[in-house]
């Protein structure tokens, strides 16, 4: 008789430490790097669309837990052809996209263009529009948007 | 058995699985440029195409009055651009062979416009302004001077309102 004596098996346990830092970051693409106005006749095109279409925007965050993430733009001042200046209150826009909103430029404060909370990718777009005045000076005139994405 | 090992210090690694929040917050800017052209434009708009006098007794009525038109000014030109309107006949109102000169047709204007005699000759000035903007309602009323010499018949000519911004 051949007795088969079991051998316990033998388990040994060990634990690893595995730490992954996730830092906040925030990421804002812009589809275009220039927006251009076409000039146009007041009385039939009061509200001019900007050239190319509407701006398309992504803003990738990682934020702290129920944070706010916004998305804001301002303008470095007025629009200046030479001497002459167009308000950039002229500069509206529309938006498509969760978490983006309508509003009207500034070159004094902040204003909103999209807010969300917490991490994740948004995309939206921006149709910027320019309001069409017969009491413009003529001329070409430039203006830089700054856009800031924060991710607190 | 070293399956098994390996399998329980996997779930110990799972269960350990830290993730350290950074407080510091992650900012990113962009810059658009933006330009919009501003073009000079002139636009024109005239409450009647045509003006018309009815006949009358010289006597009675040495200038007749017509209907008077309302004269509407847009213009976009540059800051100190000068904005001319002006007006210059295609020749006497002309029945025929027969003439009446032109500057026996005068007008008298309201506000931002200039009364003036017409001309077939030279262009007249009925308004001028620095700059864009809107200038509407103004008001020019034609008056023809009326004499027992003229020919009978009727008479017409074509004018011709010039608006300039340069």
């Amino acid at each position: 008789m051949i007795a088969a004596t079991p051998v316990a098996a033998q388990t040994q346990t060990t634990t690893a430490t595995i730490s992954a830092n996730v830092g906040t970051l925030a990421t804002l693409t812009l589809s275009s790097a220039n927006v251009s106005f076409p000039d146009a006749d007041p009385d039939a095109v009061p509200q001019v669309a900007a050239l190319g279409g509407p701006l398309s925007i992504t803003a990738k965050a990682r934020a702290t837990r129920l944070s706010q993430v916004l998305l804001t733009v301002q303008a470095n001042g007025p629009l200046r052809s030479g001497l002459d200046t167009i308000a950039v209150s002229a500069i509206t826009w529309t938006s498509t996209g969760a978490g983006f909103v309508a509003g009207t430029l500034s070159s004094t404060t902040d204003v909103l263009v999209g807010s969300w909370t917490g991490s994740g990718t948004r995309s939206g777009t921006q149709d910027l529009m320019f309001q069409n005045l017969w009491t413009y000076a003529s001329g070409t005139y430039t203006a830089t948007l700054t856009y800031t994405l924060s991710a607190p | 058995m070293t399956k098994a090992v390996w399998s329980a210090a996997a779930a110990a690694a799972t269960v350990l699985f830290v993730a350290s929040p950074v407080l510091a917050q992650s900012v990113d800017t962009k810059t658009l440029n933006v330009s919009a052209t501003v073009s000079a434009r002139a636009k024109l708009t005239l409450s009647a195409a045509s003006v018309s006098f009815a006949d009358a007794d010289p006597d009675l009525t040495p200038s007749i009055a017509a209907t008077p038109l309302t004269v509407d000014v847009k213009t976009r030109t540059g800051n100190a651009g000068n904005v001319t309107l002006t007006v210059l006949a295609d020749g006497d109102l002309m029945s025929g062979s027969d003439p009446i000169a032109i500057s026996n047709l005068t007008w008298t204007t309201g506000a931002g416009l200039s009364a003036g005699t017409m001309s077939k000759t030279a262009a007249v000035t009925l308004g001028s302004w620095t700059g864009s903007g809107n200038h509407n309602n103004m008001s020019q009323t034609y008056a023809l001077a009326n004499s027992w010499t003229y020919a009978v018949g009727s008479y017409a000519a074509v004018v011709t309102y010039t608006l300039t911004a340069p």
